[in-house]
């Protein structure tokens, strides 16, 4: 065992080499590696943290604008329920109106065509009521239907001449007005049945092709005659009558059937 | 059989015969330099740490960790000194298990100048924290009377060093190459294993006694020295 003093000085020498060299490629390159990854690592965080703040405040207004649509949703919704809401009712309203309409138009149709169809029939009456009395005075009678329409005009008038009298005032004229021209014959018989019956009036004779089969005197504010409308009238008044009389029977059937 | 690789010529260089001490130090100086060159030469922040790199940072840190403990303080000087003697020092032992590699740390001369080192640096880390006048008022402290034996203790300190450290790693080699002569199959490796051990608490301990004198040596001085300290200076 002895000591080799050049190996010594050797090994000093080595040794200091050997720090600087572990200093320049180990040490400092490690610890500065270190410093800067803590470095790196503290500005990460404080980055991190800044990022969280941001993100945390994001968080907050993201959750206050969800909250405000939330709110402003169901204002919304409300509002979009009232509009549908007057919508239907304005619909509704509408609708209603144009059934009632409608209905009011149906009921002037019906009412229209129940005036047609009276009209009709009252027409279809007339003349069927005409033919039957025509052929029935020719057959039973062999008379016309107007010489008896002129008879019966003379007759009342005989009965009602006083009235007429007084009911002229001062007119001095009579209008017998008919649907068509009378014959000579009845034109006769009617002005000499008047000049006995109302002396110093003179008669006038007049046609209007919108009436019914028939003859009216007027003399003022008073008429005398006879027309076929008034018996129809008295007919669809009987039919009428007889229509309700059948109606309320079929009501009591069903009633007491029930 | 050589008990030391100083008696082991390589070859001559200049007329100085460069034996297997040095020869090996320079393998070993070769080994941790390249290492660290390997793993820190692409050493960027913005690169992630590879595994090599985690463990000589996991190494380093514990070297300053260390150090940090005892001195209490962290002095980068002081890591470079004590860290490269403990990691010349336990390379080197680790390496006695290599056939053929006769460790430095066998070598009285490598121990020895390893603890001229130590000696060396001890007031010149100490002159560097206190000044001169303060590093020297330790030696007549606490009188004195007590110059002589401060200077005998500072000058043992450095001669058990250097022969604790010759000693086991010497041993060791020289108990694993004797039982591999009587019993060469179990033995040599169960002692070349516990040699292993040893070498690690041996660098350990040579490390950390160097760090313990280097730090009582720069520790912050009493007030008057400290006033004395900054007078001279």
């Amino acid at each position: 065992m002895s000591i080799d003093w050049i190996t010594v000085g050797a090994q000093i020498v080595n040794f200091l080499v050997l720090i600087w060299l572990l200093k320049r490629f180990l040490y400092r390159p490690i610890l500065d590696g270190i410093d800067a990854r803590e470095k790196e690592i503290s500005e990460r965080m404080a980055e991190a943290a800044k990022i969280r703040e941001a993100a945390e405040t994001a968080e907050a207004e993201h959750k206050a604008l969800i909250a405000k649509l939330r709110a402003g949703q169901a204002g919304a919704l409300d509002e979009a329920r009232a509009a549908a809401e007057a919508e239907r009712d304005a619909i509704l309203a509408e609708t209603r109106k144009r059934l009632a309409r409608e209905e009011a138009e149906r009921e002037a149709q019906r009412a229209e065509e129940a005036r047609r169809f009276t009209a009709e029939l009252h027409r279809s009456g007339a003349e069927a009521l005409l033919s039957l009395t025509r052929k029935a005075l020719s057959d039973l009678a062999d008379e016309t239907l107007e010489e008896r329409i002129v008879a019966h005009t003379v007759t009342r008038l005989r009965e009602v001449a006083d009235e007429l009298r007084d009911a002229a005032g001062d007119s001095r004229e009579a209008v017998v007005l008919t649907r068509a021209p009378l014959s000579p014959e009845a034109t006769e018989r009617l002005v000499n049945e008047a000049a006995s019956v109302l002396p110093g009036f003179t008669l006038r004779f007049d046609t209007d092709p919108s009436l019914g089969p028939g003859l009216n005197l007027r003399l003022g504010g008073a008429q005398v005659g006879w027309t076929l409308d008034s018996y129809l009238d008295g007919l669809e008044a009987v039919l009428e009558d007889r229509a309700g009389r059948a109606a309320t029977q079929v009501t009591q059937g069903s009633t007491d059937a029930a | 059989m050589e008990l030391t690789p100083d008696d082991t010529i390589i070859f001559t260089l200049g007329g100085i015969a460069i034996n297997a001490t040095i020869v090996n130090t320079w393998v070993i100086m070769a080994l941790l330099t390249g290492v660290s060159v390997l793993i820190t030469r692409n050493l960027r922040p913005d690169v992630p740490p590879n595994r090599w790199r985690t463990t000589l940072e996991v190494i380093v840190g514990l070297i300053q960790s260390q150090i940090e403990e005892i001195s209490q303080r962290r002095d980068g000087r002081l890591l470079y000194f004590t860290g490269t003697l403990f990691l010349f020092i336990v390379v080197s032992n680790l390496l006695t298990v290599v056939p053929g590699f006769d460790s430095p740390t066998a070598s009285l001369s490598t121990t020895a100048a390893l603890s001229l080192s130590v000696l060396v640096a001890v007031p010149m880390f100490g002159i560097g924290s206190r000044g001169v006048r303060g590093y020297l008022r330790t030696y007549l402290e606490p009188s004195v009377f007590m110059l002589p034996f401060n200077i005998i203790g500072e000058v043992s300190r450095g001669i058990s060093l250097a022969i604790r450290l010759y000693g086991n790693i010497m041993s060791g080699a020289v108990i694993a190459a004797i039982l591999l002569g009587v019993a060469p199959f179990f033995f040599p490796v169960v002692m070349d294993m516990l040699g292993l051990l040893t070498g690690v608490i041996q660098a350990y301990i040579f490390a950390i006694l160097a760090t313990v004198y280097i730090s009582s040596a720069t520790a912050p001085a009493p007030p008057d020295d400290a006033k004395n300290a900054k007078e001279q200076t």
